[in-house]
């Protein structure tokens, strides 16, 4: 798509076409892709095939603070609170998530829980001690722009903003938890290429 | 859509934008466009970000290998930008750039990351087509004997003991709670 995009644009410069005449063609090609990229999008899944994110459990000492700071910043709606924990959708209920043209697979939430990870589970385990962790988090926002949002962060009272690599901000929620924010620039492919 | 290209026009021939930065700008609007609809990845109007969801997941072990291998081996992760240098992007769901999430495994840095108040104890993975006697069977195959959870919801732990689970939108579904 982008060397058709760069032949319109070559085109354009050398007078071969008018200004209309590439902005019709652009907009033309641009969104033609959507019909086709939603046709092409169901494939069959092996049993343990994964789809995407489900939820998050994020777990800190006051989850109705952490809760209200990611509504917050990203827009989000609190669901289904308890006494320990609320869920926020990342999207309105009967939307799909953000790429996902299937219908089992749910909006991605972030649960955020306030309990006693020393605990015993369900089964009555204790939980394993883990030698991993998840040490920050990155979220994609629409129109991603990172001057832009380096002052919205600010107006809002984030907390130590700073650059993350070539597409990404990075920032610290109330407990201290590393958040990365970034358009779909940043990806599988063009981080750490 | 048109209003952006419009824009984009005006901004290549002004000379602010190359002629390279216009075919790429371009190129992910289109597929964002493709991925969910302008209208649905629209900014919000009033203040905040509007969060498709989420990007990728950080996961520092001891050694990324082993938890390359696992999750690729396992859930179907595509391997990606592994150059042998103690991390990898691991890519499941929509493409990148449309929607796709990844998990980047990675060896621990120099500077290890700072204490928080704030820990993610899981992360729950969504399998769709869920079928319950073929995703016990598989995990059993794996080695998995004894899962936790319930049907439809299973907890298993990854080579360094971080908590893994994988459900259906049934039983794991924030409007369902």
């Amino acid at each position: 798509m982008e060397a058709f995009f760069a032949t319109k644009l070559d085109e354009f410069a050398k007078g071969k076409i008018s200004r209309r005449a590439l902005l019709e063609t652009l907009t033309v090609a641009a969104t033609t892709t959507y019909a086709t990229g939603a046709a092409n999008a169901a494939a069959p899944d092996p049993a343990l095939k994964i789809a995407l994110i489900n939820h998050i459990s994020y777990n800190c000492p006051d989850f109705r603070k952490a809760a209200d700071w990611y509504s917050k910043v990203f827009n989000l709606d609190q669901v289904g609170a308890t006494k320990i924990d609320v869920a926020l959708p990342f999207g309105k209920k009967g939307e799909k998530p953000f790429g996902v043209t299937a219908n089992n697979v749910p909006l991605t939430s972030m649960i955020i829980r306030s309990r006693d990870l020393n605990a015993p589970q369900a089964g009555g385990a204790p939980r394993r001690k883990s030698q991993a962790v998840i040490e920050h988090i990155g979220y994609t926002v629409a129109d991603f722009d990172r001057e832009r949002a380096k002052v919205e962060l600010k107006s809002l009272g984030v907390e130590n903003v700073r650059d993350g690599g070539l597409y990404s901000l990075h920032m610290t929620d109330p407990f201290g938890y590393d958040v990365q924010i970034s358009g779909v620039a940043n990806n599988a492919l063009s981080d750490g290429a | 859509m048109e209003k952006f290209i419009d824009g984009l026009i005006r901004d290549f021939e002004s000379g602010r934008l190359g002629r390279r930065e216009f075919c790429q700008t371009l190129g992910i609007a289109t597929a964002v466009y493709a991925a969910g609809g302008a209208e649905a990845n629209a900014a919000p109007a009033g203040r905040g970000f509007k969060a498709l969801g989420v990007n990728h997941l950080s996961y520092e072990c001891p050694d990324y290998r082993k938890a390359r291998d696992f999750y690729s081996s396992m859930f179907g992760m595509q391997v990606l930008n592994d150059k042998g240098k103690g991390r990898a992007n691991l890519a499941f769901g929509p493409e990148p750039a449309k929607g796709g999430n990844f998990l980047v495994v990675h060896n621990p840095g120099a500077n290890p990351p700072k204490p928080t108040e704030a820990v993610i104890d899981h992360i729950c993975y969504t399998i769709p087509n869920w079928d319950e006697a073929k995703v016990r069977g598989a995990l059993k195959a794996k080695g998995f004997d004894a899962p936790t959870g319930r049907d439809g919801s299973l907890h298993v732990y990854d080579p360094f003991d971080y908590d893994v689970q994988i459900a259906n939108a049934v039983q794991e579904n924030a409007f369902r709670r």
